[in-house]
């Protein structure tokens, strides 16, 4: 193989196994349905109301065909009372099967979907809590499936009456006990054929799973890719990419119509199969009829019209349900494979561990100490470390600047305050107490975080700002956005305060997302402050608002401010500089210059450049 | 790629049927098929009972056996007809879904304002399903019942007609019933597709901004909001419940009605015998066999309608996609065989809703020239470019290529020729390689690789490609989140770079840059500006000072324009920005020199730079 053939190969490998999830091949089954039972047992009298009414349905179907044979009996006898109640009988027991068909069903359904709706809660609940780790590696797409149409799946286990299978089996069971009671040899018989169907079942089975599970997977990829495309429709209206998008997508679409069409044929074999035997039984029920009637002529056997009559009455009986089966059995398979999803989720060991540790407090913690890292190092993955060795620490209302080069490990700092992500080695401590010894939330309600990619939510400017709180203060929202300098920006737009914020704030420009998120800071009025590159791409104008706001923030709250422009880092009580990932230089502003470094030296300049400019400007007046 | 405004007229339920209206056929013809060897199997049914009630039982092994061939028979007509009829929907829905993207590739930024991402993917998830069934296993139920309905009313008719109408008495009820239930399902269905289409957005807006939701601990919020989601579709789930499973036990009371009255008054039948008008146990068993044979359809009808409604409820909000008018179409005129890059805009304004975001704007820029637009936050900047590139909607005559109005070129050729690169750096969950050959038809040749290589050079990327574990082969995650905000920029500014249209727009590409890689990465600009226009939307004078002239805007509209040198002596805008900037990059520059000549102290340990 050529290396270019080989890079594609390895790339193409790549990013199916990125984007198709493993085809799990599990055996066990039944472990799924455990796993669900705690979610219906809340709703166990509507279970068991259903379950009850499944019993007498099921008694009722086995007495109806010995009603409808007896009808044929008494006619023949031209009994007409015996008749008359026969046929009340039947209708009565008609009737009822259908009232109590509705509340079977209806009570079943309402358990199911009640359970499903608390197990979508969990699965969100959960999602709250997968960790950031995890969210690098899984596309989105793939996960609002497991909420939704795996869910619903599973739900349709309970809607379509899966459940009643379990009262079929009872039923089938039944009606080969009263089959065999009234005559066994003709039984025998009757049942000669089914040992074929039963191959033919157990053939396509074992490809119907195996193409359900493909379905699965493709369909997850399918819509991965849809998502992106909408999300990224500009770039690829830009870079023209419509028609080469399109053709990708093709393929997945047809890769997902193939795996469906293999589906669709298991399924039908099985269906048309069930069918036919139904037939074959009645056939060989005449059969032996024949014979029987023979033997009567000859002397011998007992068949009479109305056993006839009973038994094909018990045989369409048992195969309708086997019809019904083989659907439902699908239908549990797509459930149960829905629900291998969503456990095998669950079990997603990648989680936060949002409570408390118990972590003993360290031996002598300055008392106004705000912020500490002592001897940190981090990697996102192994050997490529970001942060080595890190160690430093800032006082209650101390304003830190955290500079370096881009990817020097400076935003990792901020997701280690927050516990985003834990330090590999190292420990961090918040207000004097270990990060890991604080209720997640409650450590994070610590911070106000104006990070580096703004992310609004689609609804107003208002709801964005006070994002933090539940109920939001219109007055505290202009006040927020007034000392950030970003009210008439917000005032000018259709709404004010209440203007539409798009999915992702994409109707405003990334500066003015930018003075958002800091009003939202400003709203939230946490004692710690993390300004992540905020100002990268404001203009300077705006830069020097947003400057003044963001003094007035600081003076009450301790604020480490991650960022790479002269003019911001020159307002910190203490410059922190960082350099591939260590700490090179640290210091007030005072000792930085009395080391006579490189802050120094900058320093010195911009100074002598201000006095240049006084004097020239003395001269001229 | 042809952008026309036609909202894809014609794409209509029947429309897709006429399409492959042969593989209908064909499935039609085998049900057919298959009804009929059931109908045959009723008779033969008849003459083996009477045969085996009769004075010669031997003689109704005949029947019998025809039955078992027949059962057979029947099985492969089954089968096949399920193959034809369900493949044909399977088809369809693949159609509709590549439509969709198509469709959705030409809509514009007006229309993803009123559709939020959650709710298109629930359209081309959930509502296409129902349609796909709408075109199984609806259709093929819905002729079943017809030819089920044929085949087995001959033989009631036949064996006796008195019979036949009395036992299908209950038709009318079962009709009428039938269309109530299922216009209550149709609005019950739309309610259920509506309620997982804004629980799928709530889930979509939630993950995609997973680190918001743990920065600022609004787990619990999203989890309340996430309820009132739930809530409403367990309501509308269950109310569709009621509905649907009224539906069976209707229809199930219904029919058996009909058999009730075929035992009844059939045995009577019976009890007359053949010879006073009455009929025979083979003409029992076998209108028996028959009767039953439809009350399975006709139960079955029930469902077929219920798909129909959500397969026409689901292909209603389809159209919500199909009918939306792309706003933003291929001109009339023929694109011009060669292009020069001269680009001139004229009294170009722009607004959204009722705000003035671009105001009477004009400027050129001359083939090979650069260009660079300097402003506020919010001054319009990013509009404007967009607006040059024909992804919103250009008014005609504001901007023209080589003095051709773009408005009046196809599309792609415009988009093709006026290259934007967004503020904000998406990637696509695909190699870094494939990211940033995203132009190109084939990212792996190696001319290809050479391309990419020297455009992550340019942009100054290339060094810290080669520090990830798979080097270009690194699949960058959702929307490039394992890179860092820096790396992401570059990464696309490659793409930009590699992509090299005549006329290039770079919006702020270097802002989360520092001033010293900034200055790299703007030499490799200026050696593509060589070669073709550049515009530059940026904040940093570094950038704006190396390109031929300069605009200023403020408000959407420009207040300030020339060289470089005349704008920071005429003291304005410009100028005051331009100061504050040049010191800033002034003193980082002398941080690099002081750091080499002045005796390093311990910590900083690395090696040369």
């Amino acid at each position: 193989m050529s290396p270019q053939d080989e890079r594609k190969k390895s790339a193409t490998d790549k990013l199916r196994a990125y984007h198709e999830e493993e085809t799990i091949a599990r055996g066990y089954d039944l472990q799924y349905v455990r796993r669900l039972w705690p979610y219906l047992r809340p709703h166990t009298s509507y279970v068991v109301l259903s379950l009850i009414t499944l019993g007498v349905l099921t008694a009722i179907g086995l007495i109806r065909p010995l009603v409808m044979g007896d009808v044929v009996t008494q006619a023949a006898r031209q009994n007409g009372d015996l008749l008359f109640r026969d046929g009340v009988a039947l209708a009565g027991l008609l009737l009822a099967t259908q009232v109590l068909t509705f509340v079977q069903m209806y009570t079943m359904q309402l358990a199911g979907a009640r359970a499903m709706a608390a197990l979508r809660t969990d699965i969100f609940g959960f999602m709250q809590r997968l960790s950031l780790r995890y969210f690098d590696h899984t596309p989105i797409g793939r996960l609002v499936t497991r909420a939704t149409n795996d869910v619903d799946a599973i739900g349709e286990i309970f809607a379509t009456g899966v459940i009643n299978a379990l009262g079929d089996l009872v039923a089938l069971i039944g009606i080969v006990v009263m089959m065999l009671a009234l005559d066994w040899r003709m039984s025998l018989i009757a049942f000669a054929t089914i040992p074929v169907v039963a191959l033919l079942v157990n053939m396509t089975r074992h490809r119907s799973r195996k193409a359900y599970r493909d379905i699965r997977v493709k369909t997850a990829r399918l819509n991965a890719f849809l998502n992106e495309q909408v999300s990224g429709i500009a770039i690829v209206q830009a870079f023209n990419r419509e028609e080469s998008m399109g053709r990708e997508f093709g393929e997945i679409n047809e890769a997902y119509r193939e795996a469906n069409k293999r589906a669709i044929f298991y399924e039908a074999v099985l269906d048309a199969a069930i069918e036919m035997v139904g037939t074959l039984c009645i056939a060989s029920v005449l059969y032996w009829a024949g014979l029987e009637r023979l033997m009567l002529s000859l002397g011998d056997g007992h068949v009479s019209f109305a056993l006839v009559v009973t038994f094909t009455q018990y045989i369409k009986q048992f195969f309708e349900p086997i019809s019904m089966l083989a659907q439902r059995y699908t239908l549990l398979q797509s459930g149960l494979s829905g629900a291998e999803r969503i456990f095998e989720l669950l079990d997603e060991k990648e989680i936060e561990s949002p409570h408390a540790q118990p972590i003993a407090a360290p031996s002598h913690v300055p008392a106004d100490e705000a912020i500490a890292f002592e001897d940190v190092s981090f990697e996102y993955k192994a050997n490529a470390p970001v942060l080595s060795n890190v160690s430093f620490s800032a006082e209650r209302g101390e304003h830190i600047a955290i500079v370096g080069a881009t990817g020097a490990g400076k935003s990792t700092v901020a997701s280690l305050l927050l516990r985003l992500y834990d330090a590999s080695s190292g420990s961090i401590r918040v207000l004097g107490k270990d990060v890991r010894a604080y209720e997640l939330s409650e450590l994070r309600r610590l911070f106000s975080v104006v990070p580096q990619d703004v992310f609004l939510f689609r609804g107003s400017v208002a709801s964005n700002v006070a994002m933090s709180h539940r109920v939001v203060d219109a007055a505290r929202v202009a006040w927020a956005l007034e000392r950030v300098g970003a009210i008439d920006m917000v005032l000018r737009r259709e709404g004010g305060l209440n203007a539409p914020v798009d999915e992702r704030g994409s109707n405003f420009s990334a500066g003015e997302r930018q003075l958002l998120a800091f009003a939202r800071a400003l709203y939230k009025d946490a004692p710690l402050l993390l300004l992540d590159e905020a100002t990268a791409s404001i203009d300077s104008d705006t830069e020097a608002k947003l400057q003044n706001a963001l003094e007035a923030l600081i003076e009450k709250r301790t604020a480490i401010v991650i960022a790479h422009r002269l003019s911001t880092i020159q307002a910190a009580d203490r410059i922190i500089v960082f350099h591939k990932g260590r700490l090179v230089e640290s210091g007030t502003h005072q000792q930085l210059l009395e080391q006579g470094g490189v802050y120094a030296r900058l320093y010195k300049l911009q100074f002598a450049q201000k006095h240049v400019e006084e004097a020239t400007a003395q001269e001229s007046l | 790629m042809m952008h026309d405004s036609a909202p894809l007229g014609g794409i209509t339920l029947w429309g897709q049927f006429r399409r492959h209206v042969w593989v209908y056929a064909a499935g039609f013809v085998v049900l057919a098929l298959f009804q009929l060897a059931m109908n045959r199997i009723d008779w033969l049914s008849k003459a083996a009972v009477d045969a085996i009630f009769s004075k010669d039982p031997r003689s109704g092994w005949e029947p019998a056996t025809g039955i078992f061939a027949l059962a057979i028979f029947a099985f492969g007509a089954r089968l096949a007809s399920r193959r034809f009829i369900f493949n044909a929907g399977r088809d369809i829905e693949y159609q509709l879904r590549a439509t969709m993207l198509a469709h959705l590739h030409r809509l514009g930024a007006a229309f993803y304002r009123t559709m939020s991402a959650g709710e298109i993917m629930s359209r081309a998830t959930n509502d296409l399903t129902q349609v796909r069934l709408l075109f199984g296993f609806g259709i093929l139920n819905l002729v079943n019942v017809i030819f089920a309905f044929a085949s087995a009313l001959q033989v009631m008719l036949v064996i006796s007609a008195k019979l036949a109408l009395a036992s299908l008495v209950n038709l009318p009820i079962l009709v009428v019933v039938t269309r109530r239930l299922s216009q209550q399902m149709f609005a019950r269905n739309r309610d259920n597709q509506d309620a997982i289409g804004k629980l799928s957005a709530i889930v979509q807006a939630n993950l995609s901004g997973v680190r918001v939701v743990r920065s600022f601990a609004l787990e619990e919020h999203e989890a309340e909001r996430f309820e009132v989601g739930n809530k409403y579709y367990l309501d509308a789930s269950l109310a569709l419940a009621r509905v649907r499973g009224s539906l069976g036990p209707a229809m199930g009371a219904a029919s058996a009605l009909g058999v009730l009255v075929f035992f009844w008054y059939g045995s009577a039948l019976l009890l007359k015998g053949v010879d006073n008008g009455g009929i025979s146990k083979g003409d029992f068993f076998a209108f028996w066999l028959a009767l039953g044979r439809m009350t399975w359809p006709m139960v079955a009808l029930g469902f077929s309608l219920s798909m129909v409604q959500r397969g026409r409820a689901g292909f209603s909000r389809l159209l919500d996609v199909f009918t939306a008018t792309p706003e933003i179409v291929d001109g009339t005129e023929r694109a011009p065989s060669r292009v020069v890059g001269a680009l001139r805009v004229r009294d170009l304004s722009f607004k959204y809703g009722s705000r003035l975001v671009v105001d009477n704007v004009s400027f050129d820029v001359e083939p090979g020239q650069s260009l660079a637009i300097v402003g506020k936050t919010g001054a319009g900047k990013s509009t404007l470019a967009m607006l040059l590139a024909r992804l919103l909607p250009t008014p005609k005559g504001a901007v023209s290529i080589d003095g051709r109005d773009v408005c009046s070129l196809p599309l792609s050729f415009v988009r093709s020729v006026i290259g934007y690169a967004q503020q904000d750096a998406f990637l696509f969950s695909t190699t870094v390689a494939r990211n940033i050959g995203l132009a190109l038809n084939d990212a792996e040749s190696p001319e290809a690789f050479t391309q990419i290589c020297d455009a992550a050079t340019g942009a100054q990327v290339l060094d810290e490609i080669a520090t990830l574990p798979e080097q270009f082969e690194t699949v960058v995650g959702e929307r490039g989140v394992q890179l860092s905000g820096g790396q992401k920029q570059r990464v696309a500014l490659a793409r930009s770079l590699l992509w090299g249209p005549k006329i290039l727009i770079l919006d702020d590409p270097m802002s989360a840059v520092d001033t010293k890689t900034e200055a790299q990465i703007l030499r490799a600009i200026a050696r593509e500006a060589k070669k073709r226009t550049v515009v530059l939307i940026t904040h940093r004078i570094a950038a704006a000072a190396r390109c031929d002239a300069i605009v200023v805007m403020d408000n959407g509209a420009i207040v300030e324009r020339g060289k470089h040198q005349d704008l920071v002596r005429g003291g304005g805008l410009y100028a005051s920005l331009a100061e504050e900037q040049q010191m800033a990059r002034e003193l980082e520059e002398l941080d690099d020199v002081a750091a080499i000549s002045a005796p390093a102290p311990a910590l900083l340990d690395e090696g040369p730079r």
